[in-house]
């Protein structure tokens, strides 16, 4: 009969010790792996080894606070619903946080596990990756920081190792002047993505000072283009007409979309055409619809 | 207590209850020693089954399968047909067809015991579309009429179309096609077998509880009061629970059979999705003939896919050919429907029973006609609209006043109709559509007389009265209904009034939950009987019992479809407004309004819940519902991936109902369960065209089938 050993650490300490000997598999709110683990009604899950740790109710992995240099912490078991609701949390994190499955869920789906499931329709990830963000890793013999962008390698595949725990993520300050988001789900709440973008921009004496972008659920990871990026960074706002389509066009290149690509790959390129013009138009600053 | 009066607006019934948790569902209920099964299913569409090997089974595990059916039984489910088998033997027709049950006390053990199972198969190549079917891909399904086509039919009325086609200007032709759609009930498939004084005893999430005895008796060869269904409370049907608990029960019939022991088995929500009935998928031809910018004929050729198996496909083709020419009387019509068989999982009842295909097919059809023709959609067919009096294409005649141009004038002025079509240029990103059903309430022509002959019984003890019925409650709000009309028609209160759950062995049968005609048949009945009882009342502890009687006068001929083939019709109008974002081809619905005819609602709170509740299924239906087939499974396979809209994809709803009372309805009320399903799909289509300027010959419509469409149209 198959068991399932379940660790019930009470300090972050007891659950590195875990994780070090027994390299259990860390569940925090469950909303991914009871889903996967799952093989009926009245009957244990099946996970991928045979024990669990459960993380999501460890204190120090909980809460959002900023620090000195502006940036912004959240512990890796702190809930969609507490990130959507949080006023130091970036606008677009919370976008992305707030759209996140259905109430319920969001109540207990973790930021630390929505990046260590590292799914491509990951809610999170896409925008952590545009801002920047870090994860921490942590283990009994030390802490690790790396880019959310290269924690995730791949569809479900991350640089974690088996005796680290992700303890918080953290976003760097940002002033941006503009910034667009949407999420296509399959339906307008409680939706997986079907294709999700952020952009954002900074704009100074007509100058693209900083230009980014990330798209979500159009590859096996999130996709985000530093060189392309780069082709409008530096430019007159006045020069963004000129480069607009080789930008698209090379962003096309870095979005690599298995189903539906030509809905993926359009809709992708007229939402990032609508934001450049918008910043060609002189949007006022804030939040491009 | 007070009396309780028709037009009262009261609390449902079952609402609290409900709303709790407190209700108890097939899956709450553990009897002492109870045992679970789990299917083994085909994984093959088609082909032989060369060995079925088993791992060894602990002591207590058993795998159940067509050898444990008696030499005396058949393995054989009765619906319409006796075709749909117990157990697949020898070869199986689709992805999901049941081969055995594991069953014992254990659930991990058995998952792991199902694990181990295989099953090796000679493969056949598949037939799953329709145009498979029609092509007869990987061999006839029916050699002996080198064809798949397992049912047909046809209706005509006027002249030959060929005549009508040759005199015509212009003869236009369309293929529309709709999609198989899934129940998505709340509640998933549940039934337990047990055995109580030598009898077989069913509890079950079920509409039908009499048909489940007759149709799975025949495996054991024993009469049908030695089976016992006891229907528990039913978290959502929709059609889904019309035929197919027949086959979980069968199953569960051969293992307790061999076991005597409980045996429960719930169908996960994965397997409810993959391996239970779908609403059949269709594909209407339609040409029509047109003169000096007029209809003259209609002429139309439906297919429906029925799957492996009839189930009850033939009835649901027979209503969908019967709808073919929705709310309109054209001189001249010839409709031939052909249900065609594939190596899918039956289709089966789904709210509407065929109704929706057609009434799609023709709305979408004149809509376009409309636009090719160059003049409003709605006004254009406004000038077809059936009247009392009027010839039907089965050659019947329409009984009722037809209140269609009052629930017009009430839409449009609610929803601004006129206005708005000027307004919304083609393809400005905004547009408004309408669409027009109605749906004949009950069984077909004299069914309710020659094939049901429903009974109602009221047992009066004290000043309690108890209904004895067939008739289920499945969240429709039947039980206020039925308890309400009682309580009405005696004048005591609505609280004095007993109506559970039923148990075939103490109630009489009223006829299947299903076909809209609960509230006016089995109303109808328990009104009748309450009537006697109150003529009666002093009489003290009496029991009333009444059958159906069908009103003289309208002649119906099962044989050629020719005559009355409903006494009744419901009537719809529903219009919505969309935006469309031209980023990314996302519609959003701002505006819904719906009339309806259903001659009188019984309790108006549960009326308005039927609508609000058809009208969103049948906009999921046109807009997101994606049921896809590959090698003859579905694609989908969950709630994730098969999405079913929340109250945040469609805005809160203007309803109007419209009265008109039927003669043979118990205070005047028609059939509206189904009704409220058969035609928003078609207004969202209308008014997504309108907002793109294109035009959509399938559904549903995601953005991504947008976003192609649209390539059309630059």
């Amino acid at each position: 009969m198959a068991e399932v050993k379940c660790f019930i650490p009470q300090t972050l300490e007891e659950a590195l010790e875990i994780r070090k000997e027994y390299h259990s598999i860390p569940l925090a709110g469950g909303s991914d792996l009871m889903v996967a683990g799952s093989r009926g009604a009245g009957i244990t899950p099946a996970f991928k080894g045979d024990s669990v740790v459960l993380i999501g109710n460890l204190k120090e992995l909980k809460g959002i606070k900023e620090n000195a240099d502006g940036s912004v912490e959240i512990g890796a078991c702190t809930t969609s619903a507490e990130i959507a609701a949080s006023p130091i949390v970036h606008p677009l994190l919370k976008d992305a946080a707030s759209r996140m499955g259905a109430i319920a869920l969001r109540n207990s789906a973790t930021i630390g596990g929505n990046i260590g499931n590292a799914s491509p329709k990951g809610d999170m990830p896409q925008p952590l990756i545009l801002l920047d963000a870090e994860v921490v890793l942590q283990s009994k013999d030390g802490e690790r920081r790396m880019l959310v962008d290269e924690y995730i390698i791949a569809t479900k595949k991350t640089a974690i190792h088996d005796d680290e725990l992700i303890t918080k993520v953290i976003i760097p300050k940002h002033d941006f002047t503009h910034i667009f988001f949407r999420k296509i789900g399959m339906r307008r709440a409680n939706a997986i993505s079907k294709l999700t973008l952020s952009s954002a921009a900074i704009i100074k004496d007509g100058v693209v000072v900083d230009f980014r972008a990330s798209s979500g659920a159009a590859g096996p990871k999130v996709a985000r283009s530093r060189k392309a990026e780069e082709m409008l960074i530096g430019k007159k706002v006045e020069e963004l007409e000129s480069v607009k389509e080789s930008f698209l066009d090379a962003w096309n290149d870095v979005i690599a979309p298995h189903a539906m690509p030509e809905y993926r790959r359009n809709t992708t390129r007229r939402m990032l055409s609508y934001f450049i013009d918008a910043l060609i138009a002189g949007h006022g600053a804030g939040r491009v619809e | 207590m007070p009396v309780t009066k028709i037009d009262d607006k009261i609390i449902r019934v079952d609402a609290v209850q409900k709303a709790r948790g407190e209700a108890k569902y097939v899956c709450d209920m553990t009897l002492p020693d109870m045992q679970y099964a789990y299917m083994v299913r085909s994984t093959c569409p088609r082909g032989k089954i060369k060995a079925i090997h088993l791992p060894e089974f602990p002591e207590g595990y058993y795998f159940i399968s067509a050898k444990d059916i008696p030499a005396k039984g058949k393995n054989e489910l009765w619906m319409i047909m006796k075709d749909w088998r117990c157990f697949a033997d020898e070869y199986v027709l689709y992805v999901g067809e049941t081969i055995g049950l594991v069953v014992g006390p254990d659930r991990t053990v058995l998952k792991d015991l199902k694990a181990q199972i295989t099953v090796d198969y000679e493969e056949q190549t598949p037939a799953c579309s329709i145009d498979d079917g029609i092509n007869c891909v990987g061999g006839p399904m029916f050699p002996e009429k080198n064809s798949n086509v397992m049912c047909e039919l046809f209706c005509e009325k006027g002249r030959p179309m060929d005549e009508v086609f040759a005199e015509a200007d212009e003869v236009f032709e369309e293929t529309i096609e709709t999609p198989y759609q899934e129940h998505v009930h709340l509640e998933t498939n549940s039934a337990i077998a047990d055995m109580e004084d030598g009898k077989f005893v069913f509890y079950a999430s079920a509409q039908c509880p009499f048909y489940i005895r007759k149709s799975i008796a025949g495996l054991l060869d024993i009469p049908y009061d030695d089976i016992i269904v006891r229907q528990c409370t039913t978290g959502g049907a929709f059609g889904g629970k019309e035929h197919f608990p027949d086959v979980i029960c069968g199953a569960l019939l051969v293992a307790e059979n061999k076991i005597h022991k409980p045996i429960k088995m719930v169908f996960d929500r994965e397997e409810d999705t993959q391996f239970s009935v779908k609403r059949h998928p269709s594909k209407c031809i339609y040409k029509t003939a047109i003169k000096d910018g007029k209809i003259t004929g209609v002429w139309g050729h439906i297919y429906y896919n029925c799957g492996a198996y009839l189930s009850s496909s033939y009835v649901v083709l027979q209503r969908g050919v019967f709808h073919g020419n929705g709310v309109y009387t054209f001189d001249n019509t010839y409709l031939k429907g052909e249900g065609i068989g594939t190596n899918m999982f039956p289709s089966c009842a789904f709210r509407g029973f065929g109704a929706p295909q057609t009434l799609f097919a023709i709305e979408t059809h004149l809509d376009h006609l409309a636009h090719h023709l160059g003049v409003d959609p709605l006004a254009f067919k406004m000038q077809y609209l059936a009247k009392k009096g009027d010839e039907t294409t089965t050659n019947g005649h329409i009984i009722e006043d037809v209140k269609l141009p009052e629930m017009l004038e009430v839409i449009t002025r609610e929803s601004d109709y006129w206005r708005k079509v000027k307004e919304y240029t083609p393809g400005c990103g905004k547009g408004i559509g309408i669409a027009l059903y109605n749906h004949g309430g009950a069984f077909t022509g004299n069914g309710e007389q020659a094939i049901i002959k429903g009974h109602a019984r009221l047992v009066r003890t004290g000043d309690k009265v108890s209904i004895q019925v067939g008739s289920t409650e499945m969240g429709q709000g039947f039980k206020t209904s039925l308890r309400k009309i009682c309580a009405a028609t005696l004048g005591i209160s609505i609280d004095n009034i007993e109506y559970l759950d039923p148990d075939t062995s103490k109630v009489v049968d009223s006829g299947p939950t299903a076909a809209s005609r609960s509230t006016m048949v089995v109303g109808r009945l328990v009104e009748r009987a309450a009537l006697e009882m109150k003529e009666r009342w002093d009489e003290g502890d009496i029991t009333t019992e009444v059958e159906y009687e069908h009103p003289d006068g309208y002649p119906w001929d099962q044989a050629t479809f020719r005559g009355d083939a409903y006494l009744g019709y419901g009537w719809g109008v529903a219009c919505v407004e969309v935006e469309a974002d031209k980023l990314t081809n996302e519609i959003k619905t701002v505006g819904v309004w719906s009339s309806h005819e259903i001659g009188k609602a019984i309790d108006e709170l549960i009326v308005h819940g039927q609508i609000n509740g058809g009208i969103m299924q049948s906009l999921g239906y046109g807009s997101m519902e994606k049921l896809e087939v590959k090698n003859g499974r579905f694609k989908q396979k969950s709630m994730s991936d098969y999405v079913i809209p929340t109250s945040m994809d469609f805005p809160k709803q203007f309803y109007h109902i419209q009265e008109n009372p039927y003669p043979w309805g118990p205070y005047g009320a028609k059939g509206m369960g189904e009704l409220v399903f058969n035609g928003a799909s078609a207004a969202y289509v209308d008014a997504v065209e309108r907002a793109l300027g294109t035009q959509f010959n399938s559904i549903p419509i995601p953005p991504e089938d947008i976003e192609e469409a649209l390539k059309n149209v630059h």
